[in-house]
């Protein structure tokens, strides 16, 4: 509990920590917005004459907004292998794996409560310009999963890589710049794979409320790939931060 | 309480084909300042860093009241360390720095007044740390290791950046920290920051023990038989001292060392031959001269120390 109070107050007293969470529901509910009224009722005059998946449209901000809680999971181990803190922290909290799971503890809390409002939030905004259908429980908590397991993921990379802009830029490139290969590969069954089996892709299948069948992976799976991959990471970013010299 | 000792038994450690710390053995006893002293590079930061855990010794033990780091449950309540004073994220406040910490063990936020008080950082403190000098990072770190009242302290060269008011402040809490009965390790690259400061020392070279020795008992030593003489009359001095057998060096304009004589001869061989002096005394050496005659064969930068003069 201790550990748990002590890696808050750290991550709470650094002003970049409030900046990236407010950008985090600015940028969720922005891009949210903008993807809503891009549909206009004069084409769709009412959500079920066009099969778009409203909900889906008005929660299209997560696939930005994942970008600055992956900073700040990366900033909250990076930072303190950049500044040398690192050594202070291992002082007063000698057991490492108990450090990281504290810390990833406190980390996914805080990203789960501000994707709570970034979510909420999103699709209140989205439904003062679109006739949103009600959403499925399944796709309000599943984005906020996303935004907490990202998180989670950047600061399993920063364990791991001990530098933050290594970790920021294997962290976006594996979210954003992987997806887009997929794209630009020939072949469809490779398309496929990636679209399967690399975490955002997948992840936001979660999102999801109609037209299932036609999804590369089912939701619970697709956001099931991406905690893989932050646990996976964890896991191994647990194992060697406990075995390194620090 | 635990015992609040040292240990640093048969200490072995490696990065890559460097041996930073090779066979190191010695031990910090309660109510004492140990100055743990060394050219760069001898080791004295790994070793304290394997105190903290935060190396894995290769071989050997290095322990805090008779346990290795990472078994203590409240480390901040027996070992207070500055390792680093540098090591503070700089959009932190001081202030919040002290605060975490004192979190991950339960101490009450008093405490944290407490030691910013006796750093005298209150005001400072409310400040982010990108902004502090490194005598306010010092004083900030040591506010840190204090925090947890603990009986064992690891100090990494604390008054490096000190201007001279507070290096005479941080000798005079050292003080007051040993003669509280907590055992107090000190290192630094520089001897004369531990005159009168350290009752006793452990000088490391390459990673090996050289001296573990009283302060006294060092100083004495390298003083030796020696007897300084203050005279106008250097060249008849010499000419006489000499040829009773001493050796006679000159240290300055009208002042000469001279060994294999008592004091009390050389004043009775200087009237007898009627040479005048002005003075004849014990010669005192200075903590730094004896660490020079300790460490002339283990220093590993000579060479380059002497490129970077010519340079300058």
């Amino acid at each position: 509990m201790r550990w748990l109070h002590a890696e808050w107050t750290k991550l709470r007293t650094l002003p970049s920590t409030w900046w990236l969470l407010g950008s985090t529901v600015l940028l969720t509910v922005a891009v949210g917005a903008a993807a809503a009224s891009s549909l206009t009722t004069g084409v769709c005059p009412s959500p079920d004459a066009c099969h778009e998946d409203t909900v889906k449209l008005s929660l299209t901000g997560v696939w930005l907004g994942q970008a600055t809680c992956l900073v700040l999971g990366v900033l909250s181990m990076g930072s303190e292998y950049g500044t040398g803190t690192v050594r202070t922290t291992l002082s007063a909290m000698p057991q490492r794996r108990r450090l990281l799971a504290a810390k990833a503890a406190v980390l996914a809390l805080l990203t789960a409560a501000t994707g709570a409002v970034a979510i909420t939030a999103a699709l209140w905004t989205a439904h003062l310009v679109l006739p949103v259908e009600s959403p499925t429980l399944r796709a309000t908590a599943g984005s906020v999963l996303i935004l907490t397991l990202v998180a989670l993921l950047g600061l399993a990379l920063a364990t791991l890589l001990r530098d933050t802009a290594a970790a920021a830029t294997l962290g976006l490139g594996l979210l954003y710049v992987v997806p887009l290969l997929a794209d630009l590969l020939g072949s469809p069954v490779w398309q496929h794979r990636l679209n399967r089996w690399t975490p955002m892709p997948a992840a936001l299948s979660i999102q999801a409320t109609r037209d299932l069948d036609r999804l590369p992976i089912a939701p619970w799976p697709g956001l099931g790939v991406l905690a893989a991959y932050a646990a996976g990471l964890l896991v191994a970013g647990g194992v060697a931060f406990g075995l390194r010299d620090a | 309480m635990s015992d609040a000792t040292i240990e640093v038994l048969d200490l072995r450690k490696r990065f890559g084909r460097t041996l930073a710390v090779d066979g190191l053995s010695f031990r910090v006893e309660p109510g004492t300042v140990t100055g743990f002293v060394g050219p760069n590079g001898a080791g004295k930061s790994t070793t304290m860093r394997a105190l903290l855990g935060l190396d894995a010794p290769d071989e050997g033990a290095a322990l805090i009241g008779g346990r290795p780091y990472h078994a203590l449950r409240t480390p901040l309540l027996e070992v207070g360390a500055l390792l680093d004073a540098a090591a503070l994220h700089p959009a932190r406040r001081g202030r919040d720095h002290l605060r975490w910490l004192a979190h991950s063990h339960g101490l009450p936020a008093g405490r944290v007044d407490e030691v910013l008080q006796q750093v005298g950082m209150e005001t400072a403190a409310r400040r982010r740390a990108g902004g502090y000098s490194l005598g306010m990072r010092q004083r900030l770190g040591l506010a840190a290791a204090l925090l947890g009242d603990p009986p064992v302290l690891l100090l990494d060269e604390p008054v490096n950046g000190l201007d001279p008011e507070g290096i005479q402040w941080m000798r005079t809490l050292l003080r007051t920290l040993a003669a509280e009965g907590r055992a107090v390790l000190v290192s630094s690259h520089l001897m004369s920051e531990l005159e009168d400061t350290a009752d006793h020392l452990v000088v490391i070279g390459r990673g090996r023990l050289i001296a573990d020795t009283a302060v006294s008992d060092l100083l004495a030593a390298a003083s030796g038989d020696r007897v300084r003489l203050r005279t106008d009359a250097r060249t008849q001095a010499m000419e006489l001292l000499t040829a009773q057998g001493a050796t006679v060096a000159v240290t300055g304009r009208d002042t000469l060392t001279v060994t294999g004589l008592q004091a009390r001869r050389i004043v009775e061989l200087l009237n007898a031959a009627d040479v005048p002096f002005a003075e004849v005394g014990a010669h005192r050496a200075t903590l730094e001269e004896a660490y020079m005659e300790l460490t002339r064969d283990a220093v590993e930068f000579t060479a380059s120390a002497g490129i970077d003069e010519v340079a300058s």
